[in-house]
């Protein structure tokens, strides 16, 4: 098993706690889902800024003249770029099962069509994203920033995300013992 | 130095770390949620663990730059359900599609797409909603350390150590 990792889950594990205290004392506690809604108001108020100013939930992160472009959006942007180059370079680390758009374990269940597998890529992030606003929050600011808060509603979060993820998995694959 | 310069490097590392650490790939996230391949588990109970006691040693000096969400419990609920539907059938959370993205795999592109057009999607309907879910049964900003009364760090201490002890000794993946 060699080479079935870069950096193990106790280095990767104990490297995002360690940020997490960086960018709490700095500035704030990670988040992403937010950044998506910031996006789209960027977006909406170039293409259209009358329906934009009119929707009342992209109106409250960005106006036509100043995009709301702080923190959480180079947050974002940054994870782009540095997920990238280190993408660049440890490709040839990565293992051969987590390499390409078409994972084995996909296709084995569901077969070799890319369209397919990019409609479910598509439709599950429209869940995660549709989900994410409703609750708050995703993976990185209700569970990984909330829970380590003790927050509330991220124990919430976490408790039934898994909960509904667990059950949608073992449907997915329930003919399947991995 | 400048916050916005701040989160960029920031978000370098955090895209780092969750490529380097495997967060990106499917076998992974679903072997997670299939409860046989306790990688991701271990990886963020890890995480947690470090962080909440860094973060409640931090809060002793007041230094800690907290940010709570609020505990509307029917949206919180409603939104995890979902978001945890559209986690199995993608693979990918709204940060794993962003990294997953940059380092060139499609399906990760594709559900950063649908990912921007979800959270569209609700801003369309997001007035109704919130009436409905957001707005009732809204315990607002609270921690386990306001309802129970005691300081955060005699929280986060056992917290952090029952969680590690769980990644480290309990957590055992599961192949038959």
């Amino acid at each position: 098993m060699s080479n079935d990792y870069i950096i193990s889950w106790k280095v990767a594990g104990i490297a995002l706690g360690l940020l997490l205290i960086l960018a709490t004392a700095l500035v704030k506690p990670l988040g992403v889902s937010t950044q998506f809604v910031v996006t789209d108001a960027i977006v909406t108020h170039q293409v259209a800024p009358g329906f934009a100013e009119s929707n009342e939930y992209l109106a409250k992160y960005g106006e036509k003249t100043d995009w709301s472009v702080g923190y959480g959006w180079m947050l974002v942007f940054g994870m782009l770029v540095g997920g990238g180059i280190t993408a660049m370079l440890f490709r040839q680390k990565q293992p051969e099962q987590d390499k390409g758009s078409m994972p084995k374990m996909w296709r084995d269940q569901f077969g070799n069509s890319t369209f397919k597998r990019n409609s479910a890529a598509f439709f599950g992030g429209m869940l995660l994203l549709f989900g994410a606003r409703l609750a708050g929050g995703c993976t990185s600011g209700h569970m990984i920033s909330g829970i380590s808060q003790l927050a509330l509603s991220s124990f919430i979060f976490g408790v039934v995300t898994f909960g509904a993820a667990i059950m949608m998995a073992k449907f997915l694959y329930r003919d399947r013992a991995l | 130095m400048d916050t916005l310069i701040i989160g960029f490097l920031i978000g370098c590392a955090f895209g780092a770390i969750l490529y380097l650490g495997g967060a990106t790939s499917y076998r992974r996230i679903l072997g997670t949620l299939l409860l046989k391949d306790m990688w991701i588990i271990k990886l963020m109970a890890t995480a947690i663990g470090v962080g909440s006691l860094g973060i409640y040693l931090l809060d002793l000096g007041n230094l800690a730059h907290m940010s709570i969400k609020p505990a509307y419990v029917w949206g919180v609920a409603a939104g995890g359900a979902i978001f945890g539907i559209g986690w199995a059938i993608s693979g990918y959370c709204p940060g794993t599609c962003v990294v997953g993205a940059s380092e060139g795999k499609r399906d990760a592109m594709f559900t950063l797409l649908g990912a921007l057009c979800g959270a569209f999607v609700f801003s369309l309907v997001f007035p109704t909603l919130e009436a409905v879910l957001m707005q009732n049964a809204n315990f607002g900003a609270i921690t386990l350390e306001s309802m129970l009364g005691v300081s955060g760090i005699y929280l986060a201490i056992p917290f952090s150590a029952a969680l590690l002890f769980l990644a480290f000794f309990v957590l055992k993946d599961q192949y038959e």
